[in-house]
């Protein structure tokens, strides 16, 4: 291996003399070394950051000039200094190179490289936690983007605000294209997509637009709820898809709520939506929160204790934005004031992030009274022993949604639902579950109701 | 807490501190200012978690206290106040009644405790530096300071302190600038400090021609004080690059120029400078500069300037805003720009110790 990189290194040091004075040459490349070669990145060790610094600012054209002379092709380039390739005690050369590679940084990447627009470079599968709410979803982007168009096509995810959507496809899309670097990756939002639509229905540029789209092997869109209502961009859309489809290319959507509950979506592309692998991102358990915050919190270096993490964990429980947002504001409290971080300065400290999660606890009484509404009864009916089925269903749903957003046990429920025991109560979930399955309109009238009690 | 002051003095007291205030939502306290009636002075704190300032005025305490207040909103009703006097006072639910001339204003604020403390400094190694040097010295890099977040490294000044020097570098890659300033300091206090952009702004802002700042340093913080107001911020963590490497070791070609008429030949000419490659080229001659700049498709611009120059005949081209922007911020009437040839760095440098190196562009043709 080293001798092949030194002799590369000559190969590629010849051709590169002519385009840089003797001067910068001796100065900038002559202590350079080139360590590791692949078909398609060179990694140069440099003595410290200011030749990897003015190397790229100044002297990249020159250097990828003379790749392309030497190997007809441009490759990645790439530097490591000597303190974090060789680690203490590391007596290999080769080998920790590869993995102490610093996280490639969005600008130099897009720059000297062309790397697909707009994905995060931090948005990768090392730094997604996988936890029992979304297995699922992470082992089929992982299949997705192992091997494009052959495993699930399309791949549709869906989730709340902040669980990961975005996350996972960004992580598919960087996925793609570090495998196979002339891979066309598209990310974008719905709403781009729409307006480039528009654009180009204004410019009367529409050939090229399609053109555009429908060559890619790769098509992410996120968001794609904000089609709903969108009639001509749907019917765009459509094609595009079609076309995409049909040429074995990979799609990947993202939405906040299941195809079909997206409002005003033709059935065409509900269908369609629903043709592949559809995936559930839910709201992280605790055991998983608490290791996004570890390793949130050793990314970016900060150090807390055990029981602030346990702390945010506990307290956060929606969205894993906000979870990150806390322990960002409490990691900065602590470095610049110094203050001991105890559990009554935190709560002080994130107010009213925790005002807002104590919001979404819903009550048994608001899940009734909701209900009571949604399906036009009294609420008495809610706690009285009638059972004809226009009363008895709705108290049933009302129950269910009891066990599932509240903490109260079986017994508590049947308690607050007239007296009933916790059998009765267990009936009632079994069967609505049951139901929600059987039939697709209870399904969302039992999902809007629960939306709506979250707001 | 309750006290009386003119107008003059509280914006001034307000002007000081009020740029730090943190544009971050996140944490609403950030967006107040501390006040603090003590003696016969108030003083005044502002903190975005990374810089933090505090200046005082003085004024007639009636009744001593703090609070805090929203800063910018106080900013702008002191600003548009009728009358030169102006009473202030605050009640135990932290709302502060203004009172001027026929205006009255009340606004609410949140009370003292919640405001994070500046950190103090304890063991820190103090040196004491000109205010006008200091000032002067950071206007002559503080421009070449990288805004590309991805080598946060160079996101601000370094202030290395070495062998009875002050050396003040900054650069964004393509650019290097450099001060020297002579200052006395015992061996121990030997260090390579980076201070970040918004403190290096702030301290610009604070500096003034007269008196001395106190400079402490340690544990990856930095206070400046200036008699009156102490500014305090974060140091960048990380090893600032060894710029020495980038500064041309000798150079065959050195011109003289004036350099009020060079900057505005330039200007001049940047004019015609196209966006996307941006590039002037400065052709030298017996005793002459070309300064040329042409836009495919736009037009074309051209300057002559009469230099003592007896070197060969060469071409070298340069990004037209990194050449002006040193010419701006010296003062001096006479600049040398030394060259050695058109692939090569440029170095401009004055009489006292000052470098600044500029990379050529590539010449197309």
């Amino acid at each position: 291996m080293d001798e092949k990189c030194a002799e590369v290194w000559q190969q590629l040091s010849t051709a590169l003399k002519p385009h840089v004075s003797a001067d910068t040459y001796k100065r900038w490349f002559s202590a350079v070394r080139l360590v590791n070669a692949s078909a398609d990145a060179f990694t140069f060790l440099v003595p410290n950051n200011i030749y990897q610094f003015w190397i790229e600012s100044n002297h990249m054209a020159a250097l990828q000039a003379a790749i392309v002379t030497t190997f007809g092709e441009p490759r990645a380039v790439k530097f490591v200094m000597p303190a974090d390739a060789l680690p203490v005690g590391a007596g290999d050369v080769a080998e920790p190179i590869e993995v102490v590679e610093p996280e490639p940084d969005p600008v130099r990447d897009a720059k000297s490289s062309g790397s697909p627009v707009g994905l995060n470079p931090r948005n990768t599968f090392e730094s997604f936690v996988v936890g029992p709410n979304n297995e699922i979803a992470h082992a089929a982007s992982l299949a997705v983007a192992q091997s494009p168009a052959r495993t699930y096509n399309p791949l549709f995810i869906y989730g709340g605000v902040g669980l990961g959507k975005t996350h996972l496809m960004q992580a598919i899309g960087q996925y793609v294209w570090s495998k196979k670097k002339n891979a066309k990756v598209m990310y974008l939002s719905s709403e781009l997509f729409i307006n480039e639509f528009i654009d180009a229905i204004q410019h009367s540029t529409l050939v090229k637009f399609r053109k555009r789209y429908r060559q890619a092997d790769l098509l992410l869109i996120d968001d794609i709820q904000f089609l709903g209502g969108k009639e001509r961009s749907q019917e765009e859309f459509f094609h595009t898809f079609n076309t995409l489809f049909d040429g074995h290319k990979q799609i990947v959507l993202s939405s906040d709520r299941p195809a079909s509950e997206i409002a005003n979506l033709e059935h065409r592309l509900v269908s369609r939506f629903e043709w592949g692998l559809t995936a559930e991102l839910q709201p992280p358990d605790v055991e998983t929160r608490t290791a996004i915050l570890r390793k949130k919190a050793r990314t970016l270096h900060i150090n807390l204790r055990d029981e602030i993490f346990d702390f945010l964990a506990n307290r956060i429980r929606t969205n894993v934005r906000r979870l990150e947002g806390a322990l960002m504001r409490v990691a900065s409290f602590a470095s610049l004031s110094g203050k001991e971080l105890t559990s009554e300065v935190i709560e002080h400290l994130l107010k009213d992030i925790l005002n807002e999660e104590a919001r979404h606890a819903v009550t048994i009484e608001q899940i009734q009274r909701k209900v009571a509404e949604h399906f036009d009864v009294r609420i008495a009916d809610m706690t009285s022993k009638r059972r004809p089925a226009n009363i008895a269903f709705p108290r049933q749903i009302a129950m269910y949604l009891a066990r599932e957003l509240t903490k109260a046990s079986l017994n508590e429920i049947g308690e607050a639902f007239g007296g009933r025991d916790h059998g009765t109560v267990l009936h009632a979930c079994k069967l609505v579950k049951k139901r929600m399955i059987e039939q697709d309109n209870i399904r969302q009238t039992v999902s809007f109701i629960d939306s709506s009690l979250q707001r | 807490m309750k006290f009386s002051v003119t107008k003059e003095k509280l914006l001034e007291g307000l002007q000081q501190v009020q740029n730090v205030v943190s544009t971050r939502t996140t944490l609403p306290i950030l967006s107040n200012v501390l006040l603090q009636a003590r003696g016969n002075e108030v003083h005044l704190t502002t903190t975005d978690l990374d810089v933090g300032v505090r200046g005082s005025f003085e004024a007639k305490v009636d009744r001593e206290g703090a609070t805090t207040l929203p800063a910018r909103r106080l900013f702008t009703i002191i600003r548009e106040l009728p009358s030169s006097e102006i009473q202030v006072e605050v009640d135990g639910k932290n709302a502060a009644s203004i009172r001027s001339g026929q205006s009255f204003f009340k606004i609410l604020g949140l009370p003292e405790e919640e405001f994070p403390p500046l950190p103090k400094f304890e063991g820190a190694k103090v040196v004491t530096i000109r205010q006008k040097d200091l000032r002067d010295g950071l206007r002559k890099t503080s421009y070449a300071i990288s805004t590309d977040e991805t080598r946060y490294v160079l996101n601000g000044v370094l202030f290395s302190l070495k062998e009875n020097k002050l050396t003040l570098v900054a650069t964004d890659g393509r650019r290097l600038a450099m001060v020297d300033i002579d200052l006395e300091f015992p061996r121990s206090h030997e260090a390579d400090i980076i201070v970040p952009t918004k403190a290096v702004t702030e301290l610009q802002r604070l500096l003034t021609e007269e008196g001395d700042v106190k400079v402490s340093f340690g544990s990856g913080q930095i206070a400046f004080d200036l008699n009156n107001t102490l500014l305090v911020s974060k140091l960048i963590e990380g090893n600032y690059p060894n710029y020495r490497q980038v500064i041309p070791s000798e150079t065959k070609e050195r011109v003289t120029l004036e350099r009020e008429t060079f900057l505005n030949s330039l200007r001049r000419v940047s004019l015609l400078a196209s966006d996307k490659s941006n590039s002037i080229k400065l052709n030298f001659s017996k005793n002459n500069i070309d300064i040329t700049a042409n836009t495919p498709e736009v037009g074309e611009a051209k300057e002559s300037l009469p230099v003592a120059y007896k070197g060969r005949d060469f071409s070298i081209a340069f990004n037209p805003e990194f050449f002006m922007a040193p010419l701006r911020n010296l003062t001096e009437d006479e600049v040398f720009l030394d060259l050695i040839d058109e692939m090569s760095p440029g170095v401009l440098k004055i009489q006292t110790p000052f470098l600044y190196v500029l990379m050529p562009m590539r010449i197309s043709s």
